[in-house]
């Protein structure tokens, strides 16, 4: 590797024009091939090609407790799904998980961060506190909710209910406080994340605006209203689009607290897919549900994406 | 003056409940697991009690004993975690470096990879792992990992790379050194810190996953988030052993998320900023 001491240069320049550069840049070319290889065969082989290898099994009848009436459907299951009262009410239990859980931690975490912004002392406890939730598995945390914080009577939550003359409720066994309860621990587990990124972009606005506004006597209505939320406008499209994405796949934290039930209250699409897969072993209808869900994956993320475009 | 000192009171009371709303089921999980199960099912919920280690003992040393399952989520995590840095540090600088056609698409289709619903990979994955027998074994489990642990990393390691000037590269060259070299010798250990955060992510999403683990884990491979449900049934839940295997099933997270917690933001939002401008 004699020329390599050149190369610097060459990286350097704009266009390597010489025959000698156009080495170099192939040289570049082969180094960079090399690098990303292995990275990029593993991602094919893990994402790429599962997802061509779905909709595949989404145009076959693919039944593992059933196997003698599998074969080649074309677009049936598709059509099933389209009259599939439990695939709608599943993209409406979604859409309200997804919606409410977003909305709520968005809020909190705003609301939160403000507040911490203003603590001349202690906003260390917050930090470190914040990210407890946060680092736990999903897994952990239903379970934990599921059993120690909602258990009628001796559940946290249920004592407190109980104090408050609300009585024992039956938190995972009611088809609408199920839901809530599943809303809730999704909310409890993530608002530290949307708290701590608007605490740091809070953290990192202009000071002077503020100082120049105080002089113009902007109430403190103003300042939120017209300082700081088109300014922190970026932060927050992010945390939506982020946790949008969570949501719509949420899994553990449903699975180990209501699994779904009673019956299909808590089933996100998600879920159904999953328990359509490998609770009713009907691999081929799950495969269309997941494909389904992936559509409506791109959607919402298209819609939240031109809203972040726009002004 | 006494406006803004019920301003200070009202701001502590707001955060004291925050704090507490946070910390409690966590706290309260610790608790549990120190008390005996008549301690736990007490009503009203006894927050003073004389705390014992036999759930613990129990779990950890008893029939049924977890300790299998957390060897098993240790394997998992540690594989994930080499394999994974392994092929996202050459792939990141690749990305945050060099110049390549293409380089564009191949940054747009990592992020990409990331839209996938993880059900729509297990299920094709179940069936070719069931295939080739693969099912319940550390090779299946860690190699379907990659889907989610590669493009985090790759991402959140070009972040660092693109850190380090370039001068630190061209000099290596100008003194004749190679290009692996100088990857290695020169601008790996400028990155550590970048790798040492990035390891600690993916080994906690690792060690927390579930959807996959649940549908691949068998009676050999059963990471400890799977184990749990062994300790509820529809019969009977032990609850005091429950709490301690939530205790030990999050002690190693929530240590390594105080330790990298100035990281924690950076790494959470990791790819969204750049991300988003490249969609």
């Amino acid at each position: 590797m004699t020329t390599t001491a050149v190369t610097s240069v060459e990286i350097a320049s704009e266009a390597p024009r010489s025959d000698f550069g156009r080495v170099l840049a192939q040289r570049e070319r082969r180094f960079a091939a090399a690098l990303l290889a292995p990275a990029f065969l593993a991602l094919l082989a893990t994402t790429t090609f599962p997802l061509l290898f779905l909709v595949y099994t989404s145009a076959f009848r693919m039944d593992l407790a059933m196997p003698f009436t599998n074969g080649f459907v074309g677009f049936e299951n598709y059509q099933v799904l389209l009259s599939d009262d439990r695939f709608w009410t599943s993209l409406l239990v979604s859409l309200v998980y997804t919606g409410s859980t977003v909305a709520l931690q968005v809020v909190i975490g705003l609301a939160l961060a403000l507040l911490v912004m203003e603590m001349k002392r202690g906003q260390g406890w917050f930090r470190v506190i914040a990210i407890l939730p946060v680092v736990l598995s999903p897994a952990v945390v239903g379970m934990i909710w599921r059993t120690f914080m909602l258990a009628p009577e001796f559940g946290i939550i249920d004592f407190l209910a109980i104090n408050a003359g609300l009585g024992s409720k039956n938190w995972l066994g009611d088809p609408t406080l199920a839901m809530v309860s599943v809303i809730s621990i999704h909310t409890w587990q993530w608002t530290p994340f949307a708290f701590m990124v608007l605490l740091a972009s809070l953290a990192s606005l202009p000071e002077d605006i503020y100082e120049a506004a105080r002089l113009d006597r902007a109430s403190a209505w103003q300042r939120f209203r017209r300082i700081t939320l088109p300014l922190l406008r970026p932060a927050i499209v992010m945390v939506i689009i982020m946790r949008t994405m969570v949501a719509l796949t949420a899994f553990a934290a449903i699975f180990t607290v209501t699994a779904g039930g009673p019956g299909t209250a808590t089933e996100i699409l998600n879920l159904y897919a999953y328990r359509k897969s490998f609770t009713e072993l009907s691999i081929g209808y799950g495969s269309a549900l997941a494909v389904a869900l992936l559509i409506v994956t791109i959607i919402i993320s298209g819609i939240l994406f031109a809203m972040r475009r726009a002004k | 003056m006494t406006a803004k000192r019920l301003r200070g009171i009202a701001l502590l009371a707001i955060s004291m409940v925050f704090l507490l709303a946070w910390a409690f089921p966590i706290i309260w999980s610790v608790m549990n697991s120190l008390k005996t199960d008549s301690d736990v099912l007490a009503y009203p919920p006894k927050l003073v009690f004389t705390p014992t280690w036999e759930a613990y003992r129990d779990v950890l040393f008893g029939s049924g004993s977890i300790l299998p399952n957390l060897l098993s989520s240790v394997i998992i995590s540690v594989g994930t975690t080499i394999v994974t840095m392994l092929m996202a540090v050459p792939a990141a600088y690749a990305l945050a470096r060099l110049r390549f056609r293409g380089k564009k698409f191949a940054g747009f289709y990592v992020l990409a990879t990331q839209m996938l619903p993880p059900v729509g990979i297990i299920i094709p994955y179940f069936l070719v792992l069931r295939n080739i027998g693969w099912i319940d074994t550390y090779q299946g489990i860690i190699l379907i990992y990659l889907s989610f642990s590669l493009p985090f990393a790759i991402w959140l390691l070009v972040s660092y790379f693109e850190d380090i000037p370039f001068e630190m590269e061209e000099a290596a060259y100008l003194d004749g050194a190679s290009r692996l070299k100088t990857l290695w010798r020169i601008i790996i250990p400028q990155v550590r810190g970048g790798i040492a955060v990035t390891v600690v992510f993916v080994f906690l999403n690792a060690w927390n996953e579930f959807l996959f683990a649940v549908v691949l884990s068998g009676n050999t491979v059963r990471p400890v988030t799977v184990a749990m449900f062994n300790f509820v049934s529809v019969e009977q839940t032990l609850w005091a052993k429950l709490a301690a295997v939530s205790v030990l099933a999050m002690l190693p997270v929530v240590v390594l998320g105080v330790v990298a917690q100035k990281h924690i933001v950076k790494g959470l939002t990791v790819g969204a900023v750049k991300g988003g401008g490249r969609r």
